[in-house]
């Protein structure tokens, strides 16, 4: 392998053969994580923009009646054209309101007679709490029934769901590595067992321990790499039938923003980290078993 | 190489030097008996005593198979007693040891065999090819170079172990009954080519059960009785060594 001379007869090793399929399994596992993680911080940021500089103003109904009501929103509107805060602001028209109550209540007539809240959209010039709270206050002092909603209530429960969801994948990611390293822990002192006879040989005709675990190690190598391409090469059609289905969902909730270049490269180094863990953890596992030895 | 350092002292120093040493096995009885001893530097000695007197056993305390239960062992002028694994090994390439298994790679030719503690010690690859081709010829297995272990006789078995011990040149060749299984004019051969390294500067032990082997040649013997070894003198003379000599 590799064009390096093994003094090993790794192909009669059948301690070690499942290694190659487990890796497959593991970096198929990890893959999904990865993907999990990245979809997830673009679902935030995506969220986050949508959702950041932005305010709705209700103006419940007034009691007075409609004129009042008007007279209530154009006050809010002329002060919110006036705050250093705000780039924009503008009633939603009642056409819209309606439009967006139709799902629930019928595109009747009826509902144009029904008495609405007016809402008033509202886009920062400035970011952060401390504008939204000097805007607020202005609203209030206006129109003190004025409802403000800044979506943070909102948007703060969607990102610890998903930043849950990020602890989950880091963690599959924790427990496939673990998982890996021991499953070439065994494998290796397996094979040491196997190979006891010929170690003992090489050790009798001057190698050093090192020379030994490198030749469990590269085999490692090419275990890890090879397992985590097949892994991949599982996980691609995997992937593709979740974008398929996740592109049928209406893209206000999934918005399909393409995945990062950081998720691709993640994905394309799995293979090779996978064999670089197996590597390490194999001439680690052969040092300690030799070096028990006289 | 490391030894290279230890130069001065190993000029001065015995091949192999026992201080007292005792060798049991977890909590058997001694199978070495404070066995004090030196052997030095190009000499050739045999190794005899019945079967069960611990020559096996004191052959894999040199070879570093085995660290003495108590005593000192020096190798070279250098105690190995309590030696570092990484030195060991280093020490290891200046031994050649043939083992009465064999002990060969049974996944390697003939060849691959040989040339394991070339390949191993970083050789470049045409001095390999050039040295293993020119022993394995001189051992007589110029037709079984590519062969498996499983395809050759006991007594070629027998000689792929013994290229592959002293392929390296080493400075002392430890050898358990290298003559066991081939005929007489083999053993003969094989016999000429250890004293040829000896000749050359190695030292060499060979136990041997063969009592007409050892009659034949004009070297010491370290008898080894019960757990004790004592130094009994040649069975042949030097003349008769020189009117026997294989090449004459």
């Amino acid at each position: 392998m590799f064009g390096i001379r093994s003094d090993l007869p790794l192909r009669r090793d059948t301690a070690s053969r499942f290694v190659v399929w487990l890796v497959m399994v593991l970096v198929f596992m990890a893959s999904l994580a990865v993907t999990v993680n990245s979809y997830i911080g673009v679902l935030i940021d995506d969220w986050n923009r949508s959702v950041t500089g932005t305010l709705t103003v209700q103006i419940p109904i007034a009691a007075a009646g409609d004129k009042a009501s008007a007279i209530l929103v154009n006050k809010v509107l002329d002060v919110l054209a006036r705050h250093p805060a705000v780039a924009k602001s503008e009633a939603v028209p009642r056409a819209k309101i309606t439009a967006l109550l139709g799902p629930w209540l019928g595109n009747s007539e009826a509902i144009s007679d029904l008495p609405l809240p007016a809402l008033i959209d509202v886009e920062m010039a400035t970011e952060g709490t401390e504008a939204v709270t000097a805007v607020t206050a202005s609203i209030k002092a206006a129109a003190p029934e004025a409802v403000i909603d800044d979506h943070r209530v909102w948007l703060n429960r969607v990102m610890s769901l998903a930043q849950g969801f990020g602890v989950v994948a880091l963690t599959i990611m924790l427990l496939v590595t673990g998982a890996l390293a021991l499953t070439i822990v065994f494998a290796t002192r397996a094979s040491l067992a196997e190979f006891a006879q010929v170690i003992d040989i090489l050790h009798v005709v001057g190698a050093k321990d090192g020379y030994i675990a490198a030749q469990f190690a590269r085999r490692a190598l090419v275990q890890g790499i090879i397992g985590g391409a097949a892994g991949l090469a599982l996980y691609a059609p995997a992937l593709a039938l979740v974008a398929w289905l996740a592109s049928r969902v209406d893209s206000e909730v999934l918005p399909d923003t393409a995945l990062p270049a950081a998720h691709w490269l993640t994905l394309a180094a799995l293979p090779l980290a996978a064999g670089l863990l197996a590597m390490l953890t194999a001439h680690i596992t052969v040092r300690r078993a030799l070096s028990a030895k006289v | 190489m490391a030894l290279g350092r230890k130069k001065a002292e190993e000029i001065s120093g015995d091949a192999v030097g026992l201080e007292a040493v005792g060798l049991h096995y977890d909590d058997g009885p001694d199978v070495l008996k404070d066995v004090s001893l030196s052997i030095p530097q190009r000499s050739f000695h045999f190794l005899t005593g019945p079967s069960g007197a611990g020559k096996t056993s004191l052959l894999s305390l040199m070879y570093l198979a085995k660290r003495p239960t108590r005593g000192n062992l020096k190798l070279f002028g250098e105690n190995v007693t309590q030696a570092k694994r990484g030195r060991l090994a280093a020490i290891r390439r200046h031994l050649g040891v043939v083992f009465q298994d064999f002990r060969l790679l049974d996944h390697m030719s003939a060849f691959e065999n040989a040339a394991l503690p070339l390949r191993i010690a970083g050789v470049g690859e045409a001095v390999v090819q050039r040295n293993v081709n020119e022993l394995l010829n001189w051992v007589g297995l110029e037709d079984c170079k590519g062969a498996y272990p499983a395809q050759l006789s006991g007594g070629q078995k027998q000689r792929v172990a013994i290229a592959r011990a002293v392929v390296n040149r080493p400075k002392l060749i430890l050898a358990d009954e290298p003559t066991g299984n081939v005929d007489d004019t083999i053993a003969m051969r094989l016999m000429q080519l250890f004293v040829e390294l000896h000749k050359l500067g190695a030292s060499v032990i060979i136990a041997t059960h063969n009592e007409s082997l050892v009659a034949r040649f004009p070297f010491p013997r370290l008898h080894l009785d019960r757990g004790s070894v004592s130094i009994l003198p040649p069975l042949a003379s030097s003349a008769e060594f020189d009117h026997d000599d294989p090449r004459g």
